[in-house]
């Protein structure tokens, strides 16, 4: 039950870190707020875990300070923070019982008797564990051990935040989705904080109702699913989220169109002259549609998917490949085809950042 | 199927001769002993047995060999615990040297530190105490006791310790409480092999003692009197040290090859 403020964040492995490559976490500020449900998403060795580890105090920070509900704990050892973390395997004391797994939490925080009983009981009936609660947690299954690990760090009523470092990576297909849907229930009836790592974004899209996406060692886009996967305000939110992802095409921005190859696209806002190394649009599939040759900007044809739901057509516009979604009701004939584009949905990029266009 | 039995049981057969033989000159008297070869005792006697219990110059020497090769164990642990725990879980400069370098004390004679360990304590005032020998022999234990930890250790994961610390555990709690056990196995197995090396060991047990804390192998040496060499005596003494090896083994037999392989499988 906190706010955990991180304030000009940074942390390097090296001792003396010399320039920002030196950095496993650039500098950052940010508010997880209090019964937030969030997801940090990101390529492995992006620094997820770093910052998961900073926040319960397995690492301390090269600089910057973190601060529970206005405290800073940034000195403060991990058993005092009141923080719980699952780990992607799961962790369970082999030598006590399920049921002294679960209290062990809630012991160490000074309670006794019949609250620890009704709270480890709740936590169990939750996580389908009652019958396993007499056994010793050395012969179960991976997956069980791994409900442990999950009922060990919601288990604590006034627990600061609970953080989720790839959890499900263990778990088999079918259960993964049971399991996150019951962490997405348990998050709503326990008003808890919590922060959930992944490298999967379907992961991340249904469990939180904040991704923060990380890459390089720094926050690149914090927002809803639908913000990122709208308005992506990173060439590389674009690519990571979205199956295949954006595309992005090199092009001229000026006024309200950008020509790729010779090609006008429309734009729905107006850009002031870009002064930047790299201009590019970006346009998700789902926002590019094909068309009979003649009626938009004109593209060949080179393969087209059957994904079962959609079909998705590998295009060539002036010799770049992209991908554009198949309306069901299309012919195909020949490789000749055009693209029409949602407008809303072509955004505009300089070095791999969005530009903010002036709306008209 | 059968072959490897009839196999199996010779090679056991042959491995147990010498036990049986010496079992079997333990409970023959001395005169059967030398006059004549004989397959099983004809006239048993437990008189040899009696005699090492009930002797104090010889159930002396057991005592003062338990005495050491006990407080050997107990401090090899305990100094190897925390070290093994480094060894395990930290990146320092030169640790990987530091750790090698342990093992290469065991590849030294110890007949080499005899002379040195003598001077010392004989300067100090520890010669011929337990402690002297429990000492001594932590020169090669230790070593050995960090190496064998060490693998047990790394066997645990890291997240455990991390885990614990979340759950609301400081460092000696989660030391105590929750590491040790996962260990147990691995500290039997090292509580083993310190018990072992320390028990065999002659020479500076020897060395270092001379009357008060005679160790039992250095009584056993001693037994040629004016009669001449009293056979059964002596088979009976054998006999009496290979127990508590034996009975150690028991304890911890299910994972004496991960002990050998220093814990790492």
């Amino acid at each position: 039950m906190a706010r955990i403020d991180l304030q000009n964040l940074a942390h390097s492995y090296v001792p003396k870190p010399s320039g920002p490559g030196d950095y496993a976490l650039k500098p950052l500020d940010h508010v997880w707020r209090q019964g937030g449900a969030y997801a940090l998403l990101g390529p492995s060795g992006c620094g997820k875990t770093t910052l998961l580890n900073i926040i319960s105090g397995l690492l301390v920070p090269s600089e910057g300070r973190v601060l529970f509900d206005g405290r800073d704990v940034t000195a403060l050892p991990t058993e005092a923070r009141n923080i719980a973390q699952v780990f992607q395997f799961p962790v369970v004391y082999d030598t006590m019982t399920v049921y002294e797994n679960l209290a062990f939490p809630l012991r160490n925080r000074g309670l006794r008797g019949p609250a620890v009983d009704a709270r480890v009981r709740e936590i169990a009936e939750l996580l389908d564990l009652t019958p396993d609660l007499k056994h010793r947690g050395s012969g179960l299954t991976a997956d069980a051990k791994q409900k442990i690990s999950l009922g060990r760090g919601l288990v604590r009523p006034d627990v600061a935040a609970i953080l989720f470092d790839e959890p499900l990576t263990v778990i088999d297909p079918h259960l993964k989705w049971e399991l996150r849907s019951k962490l997405k229930a348990l998050h709503r009836a326990l008003d808890l904080t919590m922060i959930y790592v992944t490298h999967d974004q379907t992961e991340a899209m249904t469990f939180a109702d904040t991704v923060v996406v990380m890459h390089d060692g720094a926050v690149v886009q914090m927002g809803r699913p639908q913000e990122l996967f709208e308005r992506p305000a990173h060439v590389f939110v674009g690519h990571f989220i979205g199956s295949p992802g954006m595309n992005v095409l090199p092009a001229t921005v000026y006024g309200r169109s950008a020509h790729v190859g010779g090609h006008e696209i429309r734009l729905a806002r107006g850009y002031p002259p870009i002064d930047a190394g790299r201009v590019e649009i970006g346009v998700r599939p789902e926002f590019a549609t094909l068309a009979p040759a003649g009626s938009g900007v004109p593209v060949r044809v080179r393969r087209i998917d059957d994904l079962g739901r959609v079909r998705l057509a590998k295009v060539e516009l002036a010799g770049i490949p992209m991908a554009a979604t198949v309306p069901e009701a299309m012919p195909l004939v020949g490789d000749e085809a055009s693209l029409t584009f949602e407008r809303e949905m072509v955004h505009v990029y300089a070095d791999g950042h969005l530009v903010e266009g002036e709306a008209a | 199927m059968l072959r490897a039995r009839i196999v199996l049981g010779l090679y056991i057969g042959f491995l147990l001769l010498p036990i049986y033989w010496l079992v079997n000159m333990s409970l023959k008297t001395n005169s059967e002993i030398v006059s004549g070869l004989t397959l099983w005792p004809h006239t048993l006697t437990f008189e040899n047995y009696t005699k090492i219990f009930t002797d104090p110059s010889w159930y002396s020497g057991y005592i003062n060999s338990l005495q050491y090769v006990a407080l050997n164990t107990v401090l090899s642990i305990a100094l190897a615990l925390p070290a093994a725990y480094a060894f395990s879980r930290y990146r320092f400069v030169g640790d990987k040297h530091l750790f090698f370098w342990l093992l290469s004390n065991r590849m030294a004679p110890p007949a080499v530190f005899a002379l040195p360990f003598f001077n010392l304590y004989s300067a100090i005032g520890l010669f011929d105490t337990p402690f002297a020998v429990a000492l001594a022999h932590c020169l090669f234990n230790v070593p050995l006791a960090v190496w064998i930890l060490e693998g047990f250790m790394s066997g645990v994961p890291r997240e455990i310790d991390e885990t614990a610390y979340l759950d609301g555990y400081g460092f000696p709690h989660f030391f105590v409480k929750i590491f040790t056990p996962l260990v147990a196995s691995g500290i039997g197995v090292t509580a083993f092999f310190c018990f072992m090396f320390s028990w065999v060991e002659l020479l500076l047990a020897r060395t270092l003692t001379s009357v008060d804390t005679k160790p039992i192998a250095a009584t056993m040496t001693r037994t040629v009197s004016a009669a001449g060499m009293d056979w059964g005596l002596l088979a009976a003494a054998g006999v009496l040290t290979i127990v508590p090896g034996a009975l150690v083994i028991w304890f911890v037999r299910n994972y004496i090859a991960k002990g050998f392989a220093l814990g790492r499988v």
